[in-house]
């Protein structure tokens, strides 16, 4: 029999919420040369709140946190994960369309 | 416990060089990679890779690995010897492997929490106190969570059994458990982040805790592929709903709605059912898509309905093909 001692709300990091890129480093396993040079290349949304504090969009931290395990288990460099994050998703993409013309197929 | 040749699981001579051990890890990496690989249990075969890379890429550790002798063959069973460790010391906490410098540990990569207890008998998990002096916060920890769709739609709960560890009167460490029911919202998309504030690790000398993460990844449907938020349906319909226009029943993530299908519908259009996608600012919408199913001509009364639809239509599918 298991013991609860707790239940816990929640809260989905989604639209709306944006995170501060010294707490995207903890997350993400980058530097914030590393997330300020994914954010120039596009491939995380960027705003800067204040004069010289840069936050990221939360809808954006799946692909960071890709990002970070790329670069630090397999030694590729901020060019090499952003080129990989985009093949990534296109590979994604293509799956989920054949997986809708399979389901299309199968009547 | 069992014996692990972490030599044989990165597929090198027990003389090989540390640039061959680092070339066959990163080989074998892009490989099992679990972000990029489509092998089987891809994830277990790259924790076990991560463990014999941060135990052979380290001198000391390799050395003290090495003393156990070359007779031992993976799974064989194993207790460490009564003097084993001594003259080496070993630096706690991996660093990360494949990395440079020590950075903190996340999911994803493994660290010593997620090597086997082969290797923490022989080179313990690394004090999680360790260099911290003082008042010092609680890391923050990550885990994955595998939902439905239905439940992404809806919400759901989990339990989860979060470890920590304790100080002992003795001085020693001991990690405590204890179950918590994580109440996850509706509206969780693939890969999404949930976080739990203050279910990380406990922070040392009053230092606030760290939070737990949650990666959400939302299992594959018998019935809807998923799109960030959209949802995609194939729908079958007869000939005559999709040429005359029909209003069905069609299936949704909350339940079934009435749909008009347009007369003249086409194999393949989509229709679209705003906001009954995963709930969310803005919710997605339910693309569904019509697949027109034919009857089968195998009674005379069908056969006969065929012969007059092809003398009477003068119909020829393959016309805006003609050159």
């Amino acid at each position: 029999m298991v013991r609860v001692t707790q239940v816990l709300e929640a809260h989905i990091l989604g639209e709306g919420d944006w995170i501060a890129v010294r707490e995207i480093c903890e997350l993400c396993r980058l530097d914030p040369e590393a997330v300020l040079e994914l954010a120039a290349l596009g491939v995380v949304s960027s705003r800067e709140q204040a004069p010289g504090e840069l936050q990221v969009a939360a809808t954006h931290l799946p692909r960071l946190r890709v990002a970070g395990r790329l670069m630090q288990d397999l030694g590729v460099n901020v060019s090499g994960a952003a080129l990989a994050l985009e093949l990534l998703e296109a590979q994604r993409e293509l799956e989920t369309r054949l997986r809708r013309l399979e389901h299309l197929a199968h009547y | 416990m069992e014996f692990r040749d972490y030599y044989k699981i990165l597929g090198v001579e027990r003389s090989a060089t540390a640039d061959q051990i680092k070339t066959a890890y990163r080989r074998l990496a892009r490989k099992y990679h679990p972000d990029v690989s489509k092998e089987p249990n891809a994830e277990a075969r790259f924790k076990e890779m991560q463990e014999a890379y941060e135990v052979l890429r380290d001198p000391e550790k390799r050395a003290a690995y090495d003393q156990l002798g070359s007779e031992w063959k993976s799974g064989q069973p194993f207790r460490p010897p009564p003097d084993w460790g001594s003259g080496f010391e070993f630096s706690g906490r991996p660093a990360g492997a494949g990395g440079a410098g020590a950075r903190r540990r996340h999911s994803g990569s493994a660290g010593a929490e997620d090597f086997s207890d082969f290797f923490s008998s022989l080179f313990g998990g690394g004090s999680p106190f360790a260099g911290a002096g003082g008042r010092a916060g609680g890391r923050d920890h990550h885990a994955r969570v595998e939902i439905t769709l239905e439940e992404a739609y809806r919400g759901t709960t989990r339990m989860l059994e979060l470890k920590h560890p304790e100080l002992k009167p003795d001085g020693s460490m001991e990690l405590r458990s204890h179950t918590v029911r994580v109440a996850i919202p509706a509206g969780v998309t693939e890969g999404q982040l949930i976080r739990l504030a203050g279910q990380g690790e406990r922070g040392s000398g009053g230092g606030s805790a760290g939070d737990l993460y949650l990666e959400a990844h939302i299992l594959p449907d018998r019935l809807y592929t998923l799109e960030n938020r959209d949802v995609t349906l194939t729908f079958p319909v007869a000939p005559w709903e999709a040429a005359l226009g029909a209003s069905l029943t069609v299936p949704t993530l909350g339940g079934p709605v009435e749909m008009r299908i347009p007369a003249g519908a086409q194999s393949g259009q989509k229709l679209r059912l705003r906001g009954r996608g995963l709930p969310g600012q803005p919710a997605g919408d339910e693309y569904v898509q019509l697949k027109v199913v034919l009857p089968p001509a195998d009674s005379p009364e069908a056969k006969a309905i065929y012969e007059e639809m092809r003398s009477k239509l003068n119909f020829d599918p393959r016309a805006s093909e003609a050159r």
